[in-house]
């Protein structure tokens, strides 16, 4: 189903933020320094296996739980 | 007076602690930030610089130049007093050994851990609009990527810090706290400011359009071995359009970068090693990089300061952590002085960096903490 990984972005960075906007782009500029090109993912994005490895991976040292 | 900033240019540890103790010490302070050029013998600076503010807790960092209000200065020391009606608290940690990997981000939780321990709460729930968080970290130990993806990991507090320097010699930096002096760590410091906080992060860059998509990497050594599939010199020299052989000229003026919302996090070339790029910041494995190209420091700088006056309502005090290589190209261009200048009316303590620190660790940039009134 492609747009996994668009909605895996939106999903850590919700649960991180817990809607602070101030916390949503500091976990965005955080996720882009760890190596995930936010910006190019859209809702029709296919789903590339080793981004989603990589988001896995990224949400657990996050502390992230809801991925 | 919640902040007053002082410089000397006297050239012992002696000397310029007194002057700068004569300066400061009438103000009370609760927190005496400095940052000193490695001319001063570390051990005996820190321990100087304790015991004339016995009452205060007293930390700093070596430089590669150093910023006071209205002055880029180099050889001397600058320092900035806090009373607690500027910051109401503050505690200090010292990670050591931040260049072993093993073991790294517990090391850091633990430091953290130490630092929320008075507010009651864990530093995983430190309110970020309550907090700031300050690093200052040696400037050689290639670690700073790696600390600020821990802290980063940890807690919602910003750290905001720079990569401290030894006046171009890249030969040992340090770290000063407890009156003493550390090299291969990072001090961490949290902040409850008493004052309205922010944060500036300029870097007077534009985007060109051109990306570089890095192919293969070695991320530990800061180099990249292939930008879209080629030499990365090769692919860097062709996005610039110049030959290799003269490629890194260009440097200064088109570092790259990744990009979020049109603000670029910059990765500044430091040189070309056969087919390969060296950086002063990692580059990861995928990591999709825009060409930047410079734009006018002074007015860029002049104009976000401004800007944050009018949001805050007024500054009390300025921490600048501003890289080397903006300092290198304001004084290749004789702006110097006039980068100075614009902080003339501003209390404003800090240093060029080897590399400057805001959520991450980033080049070419000048990161600010801002107080409020």
């Amino acid at each position: 189903m492609p747009g996994k990984i668009k909605a895996m972005i939106e999903a850590i960075v919700a649960e991180r933020s817990q809607g602070s906007i101030t916390l949503i782009s500091t976990t965005r500029t955080k996720l882009l320094l760890k190596g995930i090109n936010i910006s190019s993912f859209t809702d029709t994005s296919p789903d590339d296996p080793a981004v989603i490895t990589k988001l896995k991976e990224i949400a657990k040292e996050l502390g992230v739980t809801s991925v | 007076m919640k902040i007053k900033s002082a410089y000397s240019t006297q050239q012992t540890v002696r000397d310029a602690v007194e002057d700068l103790r004569q300066q400061l010490a009438a103000t009370q302070p609760s927190m005496i930030l400095y940052f000193a050029s490695s001319k001063f013998a570390p051990e005996p600076l820190s321990e100087a610089m304790q015991g004339a503010f016995a009452g205060a807790t007293v930390f700093g960092c070596t430089t590669a130049g150093e910023i006071a209000a209205g002055k880029m200065l180099k050889n001397s020391i600058v320092a900035m007093a806090f009373t607690r009606a500027a910051v109401k608290n503050l505690t200090l940690a010292l990670v050591e050994q931040v260049n072993v990997k093993t073991g790294l981000k517990e090391r850091i939780g633990q430091a953290l851990d130490s630092l929320a321990k008075n507010s009651g709460v864990p530093v995983a729930a430190l309110d970020p609009h309550r907090f700031v968080g300050m690093i200052l970290i040696d400037g050689l130990s290639l670690a700073e990527e790696n600390v600020m993806e821990c802290i980063g990991d940890l807690t919602n507090v910003t750290f905001i810090g720079g990569s401290a320097g030894d006046d171009l010699k890249f030969s040992s930096t340090h770290v000063f706290a407890n009156g003493k002096a550390y090299t291969n760590a990072a001090l961490l410091v949290m902040l409850e400011p008493a004052v309205p906080f922010g944060f500036i992060k300029t870097q007077s860059f534009k985007s060109l359009g051109k990306k570089l998509l890095a192919t293969e990497v070695n991320e530990a050594a800061r180099t990249v071995l292939q930008f879209n599939g080629k030499p990365a010199a090769s692919a860097y020299a062709e996005a610039v359009g110049v030959p290799v052989a003269t490629a890194s000229e260009r440097f200064m003026k088109n570092p790259i970068g990744l990009m979020l919302d049109d603000e670029p996090y910059v990765r500044s070339p430091q040189r070309i090693d056969d087919s390969k790029m060296v950086f002063y910041c990692n580059i990861k494995k995928g990591m999709e990089l825009s060409v930047l190209e410079s734009t006018d420091i002074i007015n860029d700088t002049r104009a976000v300061v401004e800007a944050k006056k009018k949001e805050m309502g007024g500054i009390s005090g300025i921490i600048n952590f501003h890289c080397i290589l903006r300092t290198l190209d304001l004084e290749s261009h004789g702006l110097l002085d006039a980068y100075g200048r614009l902080f003339a009316d501003i209390p404003t303590v800090g240093f060029s960096t080897y590399g400057e620190e805001y959520i991450g660790h980033i080049n070419q940039t000048a990161t600010m903490l801002v107080l409020g009134e």
